[in-house]
């Protein structure tokens, strides 16, 4: 794995000499697509890497590609996947990783292999037939196969494909006066959660209460004259918001509308947007995206999940992990679900209070009138500070006066 | 900045910056020594992410020890302003030289404004120091997650253009280009354009190989029995349910504490384990977690699942 020898640019000879990069730009825009800030600049420093580094041993370029590619943890675990699956699909063959169901989501990349193998074989015949095994045409036709297998088989059909369900819904259309409505819901709510009040003060121009040392200390550059006075104001921090919608099966009809709502108050509070079932992915990004085709992003990110619900262990993982430096008093966790728990009931109300033990104030939504009669749920009952319907945006607006 | 053996063999000089690096008691992976050099070759900032205690300052400080370099440290708080980072001017000073000059009676004295506003009078606060540094330089921002969104605003003409503009005397370039180690802990989200003026790289918490490595390395005297055993041991408590996860430090105080009591492996006498277990757990919830049987399930490497890794282990057993 450390020998072999990867694409960029020693072997781009004669043939192209725009290949190298031109794949580059392939490779920045699927980055792009999984949520990766990958401008102009990254992909000059990524070449740029390509040459430093270069007769080339996949290892240190992978290694310099991701520092520069990366911008944050999230961004950090993600790489190694899309990475293998663009210039290795092949190892990818056997896994289940790529079904059928994330296909939606490949569309752009799909057309910019489209894009890549209608160039290839406008090349083609000019070019040597014994360059075939070239590793430059190697990653495309290896994906292309992985495609081809894709439709073939009925592996990648298979199971439920919930994307389509979900598009054939007509209940998910939404007018645009309605996407307006909830976004300024969202930012009434938004207004009306408390900030907390910290004991630290920071200098405004118009603040209540002098600040002596740095009035004193600008007085100094006057000789000892208090002509500067320096105000400050009490710090408020807004809190922080963090949502955890429930994807699973159950949940099907609900999600769209779940991620509407979260997307708003993404966009307005700044909140942090988790999806599970099984397991737990951060979907803050893909949120603040304008995009129609936010279900099928979280499909794909979610693709590969089993079946269930794991809604103790996924709370735990966000605890322990996503939010361990954020999750502090004052922060509010909202968390989009039926309750019902492939888990055992006890370790629902573990993950809870360990949410609690950090300060953080949970609200449960729920898509039923009443409260749902999941065991797990109601063992865990007072854990949770309240409980909100959602079913609609009428629910949510109802609600408004109860989330503080 | 590095004297490559083979100018233009990136590889050699990799090795050459583990090897320093390794001189000066820093034990890097190959990852984060291609993304070290890296950073010197394209003379970008790195931003070192990682939980607390995974080795992000011991890297500034290795680095700089490694390098010969001189490292200029600025510890970011709340609060933090242009004064305290960059530069102030001596007021007292100026006073002072301009009293003298007035009590001075020969017109030769007169002060002029320009001899007031001039280096002499100006304090070097770390960013100033680190960029008319004249020889090479480690520049550590330490926990920039601490400082205002505001301060990192001004960061970002420090970090991409190197230079820091001072209005009474002009724009104040580094002659030699400082390398630039960011640390946060995540408390708080980084802006995207500082972000993107930076190379990144996570740090996790070392493997058992790595680790035992690093102690041994740090602590050549302890015997290998007991390093791999504590450190063994500090892996699997890593992975309990705990409020502070011990970090690589928090391990070689540990080891050192048992050596200092002259054990030459783990002990099989639980108290004496838990007397030292201070220098691991920190808090008290997770002292009173770990009594003396879980103590004794952890050493002999029995432990029950958590919640979590047991979605994880499912997860991997469908995929």
């Amino acid at each position: 794995m450390h020998e072999r020898h990867i694409t960029l640019p020693a072997g781009a000879s004669a043939q192209s000499a725009t290949a190298p990069s031109e794949r580059l730009a392939g490779f920045a825009a699927l980055l792009r697509e999984h949520g990766l800030t990958v401008g102009v600049a990254e992909q000059q420093a990524m070449l740029q890497a390509a040459q430093l580094l270069g007769p080339l041993h996949e290892r240190p370029l992978q290694a310099a590609w991701r520092a520069i590619a990366c911008h944050s943890h999230r961004e950090w675990q993600l790489w190694a996947d899309v990475y293998e699956r663009f210039w290795h699909p092949e190892k990818l063959r056997g896994g289940v990783k790529v079904s059928g169901q994330t296909r939606p989501s490949r569309n752009l990349r799909q057309s910019v292999q489209a894009l890549h193998d209608q160039m290839d074989a406008a090349q083609q015949p000019a070019s040597q037939p014994g360059q075939n095994a070239a590793p430059q045409t190697a990653g495309d036709s290896a994906s292309s196969q992985l495609d081809e297998q894709g439709n073939g088989t009925p592996r990648a059909q298979g199971g439920a494909s919930r994307t389509e369900a979900l598009h054939q819904r007509d209940g998910q259309m939404w007018m645009p006066q309605e996407l307006s409505a909830l976004q300024q819901l969202a930012r009434q709510i938004t207004d009306k959660l408390q900030a907390r009040p910290t004991r630290r003060w920071r200098v405004a121009p118009r603040g209540q209460r002098l600040d002596l040392r740095q009035t004193l200390r600008r007085s100094v550059a006057w000789g000892g004259e208090l002509m500067q006075p320096a105000w400050k104001v009490k710090r408020v921090e807004p809190p922080r918001l963090f949502i955890l919608a429930d994807v699973s099966r159950s949940m099907e009809s609900h999600a769209a509308l779940f991620l509407r709502v979260a997307r708003a108050f993404a966009l307005e509070a700044d909140a942090r947007v988790f999806v599970f079932h099984t397991r737990l992915a951060e979907v803050t990004p893909y949120m603040h995206r304008d995009t129609p085709a936010i279900q099928e992003k979280v499909n794909a990110v979610t693709a590969g999940f089993g079946g269930g619900t794991r809604i103790a262990a996924s709370l735990q993982e966000f605890a322990r992990q996503h939010a361990r430096a954020q999750l502090n008093r004052g922060a509010r966790v909202w968390v989009f679900s039926d309750g019902f728990d492939t888990d055992g009931p006890d370790l629902l109300d573990a993950a809870l209070q360990e949410v609690r033990a950090r300060g953080a104030r949970i609200t449960w939504f729920h898509p039923t009138r009443q409260v749902p009669a999941a065991g797990a749920l109601q063992r865990a009952r007072n854990r949770i500070e309240r409980f909100v319907p959602l079913a609609s945006l009428a629910d949510l607006a109802a609600a408004r006066h109860v989330l503080h | 900045m590095t004297t490559p053996d083979q100018p233009g063999q990136p590889a050699a000089e990799e090795r050459l910056l583990r090897e320093r690096l390794q001189r000066a008691g820093y034990l890097a992976d190959a990852d984060l020594a291609t993304t070290v050099w890296l950073a010197s070759a394209l003379q970008r900032p790195l931003l070192l992410e990682g939980d607390a205690g995974v080795g992000k300052t011991a890297l500034a400080t290795a680095l700089a020890q490694s390098q010969g370099a001189t490292l200029v440290r600025l510890q970011c708080f709340e609060g933090l302003d242009l004064a305290q980072a960059a530069y102030e001017w001596n007021y007292g000073r100026q006073l002072m030289a301009i009293r003298m000059s007035e009590s001075d009676k020969d017109a030769a004295g007169r002060v002029r404004e320009s001899d007031v506003f001039s280096r002499d009078y100006l304090l070097e606060r770390p960013l100033l120091r680190a960029i008319s540094q004249s020889g090479p330089c480690v520049l550590l921002i330490d926990e920039i997650d601490r400082a205002d969104e505001a301060f990192e605003a001004f960061l970002l003409e420090v970090l991409a253009e190197y230079q820091i503009t001072v209005p009474e005397i002009g724009t104040i370039r580094a002659t030699h280009i400082p390398q630039v180690i960011l640390t946060s802990n995540g408390t708080r989200e980084l802006s995207d354009a500082l972000r993107r003026r930076c190379l990144y790289h996570y740090l996790d918490y070392p493997t058992l190989a790595r680790e035992i490595a690093i102690v041994k390395a740090a602590l050549p005297e302890v015997d290998t029995r007991l390093v791999e055993d504590a450190v063994q041991f500090v892996q699997r408590l890593r992975r309990e349910d705990l409020a502070k996860i011990p970090g690589i430090a928090e391990t070689l105080d540990w080891v050192n504490a048992l050596f200092q009591m002259r054990h030459h492996s783990l002990p099989e006498d639980m108290s004496a384990v838990l007397g030292t277990l201070g220098c691991l757990l920190k808090t008290r919830e997770d002292r009173f977690v770990m009594g003396p049987d879980r103590l004794r399930q952890l050493v002999e490497g029995r432990r029950t699942v958590g919640v979590a890794e047991n979605a994880n282990e499912q997860a991997k057993a469908t995929t």
